[in-house]
């Protein structure tokens, strides 16, 4: 019966009952959407990256995993030494930079023809390679999210560049533009960031990377298989993107105990007769508590599930303003916040309750 | 016969900064099982405040009440809940059912606080066809009548067959017919079931169906008659 009573004074309050709902759904969807978009970014990195189709990554010493904050750079004449290696079939210097005009994402600068003896070369939707220094190409994913067309001019690190192809996404990066034109951009001429090597066979890999491990002894050097997954845990660990997204879990979660605890504090003197009620029926403390935050925590499911229908309907709206965006909800989150929500909905109803319990039993039956 | 409520020495005194008011003054009382004592008495002569002391509703400042044997003027609000859960049923004056569940839904949440968590469904139906409810059971208390809520109010209290029923002006609210019901139903209850009952009222005519009239001024319980010895037993209602 205390179930009826907890489910009927969540109903017979529906619009208190759905903002209390809803304010915890907010900071469910707020945390999904944060995560879900971070992940879906570093995953997505790490696949188009998978997707270039080489077996080993070579980078240079002092780099970092975290390719938009990496800073290191070694010369492309190293490609010469690896090509030399046995088993080694080719090898494409490429040079990351960090992009930030018109969004933020890298620009792969890269030596068309190495980089086709990679990836096999692009598949082009329209267009073809690179006809000269100012020339882009460009996936579909980022050319169909901005209308772009073959020939159209778009401006990248402070520099105007023409489409001159419009490729399948899944190599590597959205933009590329040629390796010298980022050199001379940078500032750094003959060097790159990484090295991209494909072997004659797979089974060539160990015995090239062992090679390469007692050449370029500093030089980080990691299959392909072992790198996405190494990125991919990098990105995530990254200090700054660590440090935001667990501020903005916690301010989430302190948003939803305020919302509680305030929604509980208001319900609890609108309902002071009642509780003098049940205190004149022989109900002990621990009952009203109880009852209190069983209430907060059935507003906070509801909440939760709320909180479900706003990540989703908020994916769906990010993915239609910015289709570059990938939002990729890691299972595990779900629990994670579906416990959030719940811990900062009995937490912020944990001193309402209390003090419902301890109200005078007289003075609350005369409370009008 | 076996006293179920004894007041020894019961004294309550509210202080409002320095100001003392005594509500109730040095009352000793003792009901026995099955009697139907009615308390009257002008407004703020203490007969609330005595209830809700022998109801365990508040703690005395001097002197003990026993419920059944058991002392529930102890300080401690556990123990004086834990009394009133299992040996006492209230009837207030503003009936004081929980709005939003229905008549059924009241008579059965004081079942579970009772009986920590268990119900009993087939009694709550008996109860309710005893009280002439029957038809109302899915009714949330603001659909039911001034009457209907006593009764159901009277329904609640009895349900767990407590050792002793509180009544604070029952009739308070209500309207002529109206009030003869619900005295009918606490009388029924004393004679039939032999509850004992504690009942204060305004009401001459209501005080007509107890077994013992108390009379109390200033705190202080003045003088006790039992029936048929007060001058208004001609004015008795023929219930």
């Amino acid at each position: 019966m205390s179930s009826q009573l907890i489910l009927s004074n969540v109903v017979s309050r529906p619009m208190r009952s759905l903002a209390t709902a809803l304010a915890v759904g907010v900071e469910v969807a707020l945390i999904l959407l944060l995560v879900g978009l971070s992940t879906g970014m570093i995953r997505e990195n790490s696949k188009r990256m998978s997707g270039v189709g080489a077996d080993i990554v070579l980078q240079p010493p002092n780099s970092s995993l975290v390719l938009a904050a990496s800073t290191g750079a070694m010369s492309v004449k190293i490609a010469d030494l690896v090509s030399g290696i046995e088993g080694v079939k080719a090898v494409a210097p490429v040079y990351l930079q960090l992009n930030t005009s018109g969004g933020l994402g890298l620009v792969w600068g890269i030596d068309q023809e190495s980089f086709n003896g990679i990836t096999q070369g692009f598949v082009y939707r329209e267009g073809r390679g690179f006809q000269g220094p100012d020339d882009v190409i460009v996936d579909d994913i980022y050319a169909d999210a901005r209308e772009l067309r073959l020939g159209e001019e778009i401006t990248l690190m402070n520099r105007s560049f023409r489409i001159a192809g419009i490729v399948e996404h899944g190599k590597g990066s959205r933009l590329f533009i040629p390796l010298g034109t980022m050199q001379r951009l940078v500032g750094t001429p003959g060097q790159a960031t990484m090295m991209m090597i494909k072997c004659h066979d797979k089974s060539d890999i160990p015995g090239v990377k062992a090679e390469l491990e007692g050449r370029l002894k500093s030089y980080p050097i990691f299959d392909m298989s072992s790198f996405a997954a190494h990125l991919e845990e990098a990105n995530r660990d990254f200090g700054p993107i660590k440090f935001f997204t667990r501020t903005v879990v916690f301010i989430a979660t302190l948003i939803g105990f305020f919302i509680i605890f305030l929604s509980m504090y208001t319900a609890i003197t609108e309902r002071t007769h009642e509780i003098g009620i049940l205190k004149s029926l022989g109900a002990p403390q621990g009952y009203i508590s109880l009852l209190f935050l069983k209430e907060a925590l059935v507003l906070g499911g509801l909440g939760f599930v709320l909180g479900l229908g706003l990540t989703f309907g908020g994916r769906f709206f990010f993915q239609l303003l910015m289709p570059t965006l990938q939002h990729q909800l890691p299972p595990e989150w779900l629990l994670y916040t579906g416990i959030l929500a719940l811990f900062s909905a009995s937490l912020g109803a944990l001193y309402p309750a209390l003090r419902a319990a301890r109200q005078d039993p007289i003075e609350a039956l005369a409370y009008e | 016969m076996k006293t179920i409520l004894e007041s020894i020495a019961l004294t309550k005194i509210f202080k409002t900064g320095k100001i003392e008011v005594t509500a109730v003054r040095d009352v000793s009382l003792k009901v026995p099982e099955g009697e139907f004592i009615a308390i009257m008495g002008p407004s703020g002569c203490g007969k609330s405040t005595l209830l809700h002391l022998l109801g365990g509703l508040a703690t005395p400042t001097s002197g003990r009440v026993l419920v059944d044997g058991e002392e529930i003027s102890s300080g401690k609000d556990a123990v004086r809940t834990d009394i009133r859960r299992r040996k006492i049923g209230f009837v207030f004056q503003r009936f004081n059912l929980l709005p939003t569940l229905s008549a059924q839904g009241n008579l059965e949440i004081a079942q579970e606080i009772h009986r920590n968590g268990s119900r009993d469904r087939q009694h709550v139906d008996e109860i309710l066809n005893l009280l002439g409810l029957e038809k109302k059971t899915h009714h949330k208390p603001s659909e039911l009548s001034g009457g209907e809520q006593q009764r159901l109010a009277i329904a609640r209290a009895v349900i767990n067959r407590p050792a002793i029923l509180l009544a604070d002006e029952p009739t308070g609210n209500l309207d002529t017919r109206n009030s003869m019901v619900v005295l009918k139903m606490i009388q029924e209850l004393n004679r039939a079931l032999s509850q004992t009952i504690l009942m204060i009222t305004h009401n001459p005519e209501a005080a007509g169906i107890a077994n013992r009239l108390i009379e109390m001024r200033d705190g202080r319980i003045v003088s006790q008659q039992q029936e048929g010895e007060w001058n208004a037993a001609e004015d008795r209602m023929s219930l």
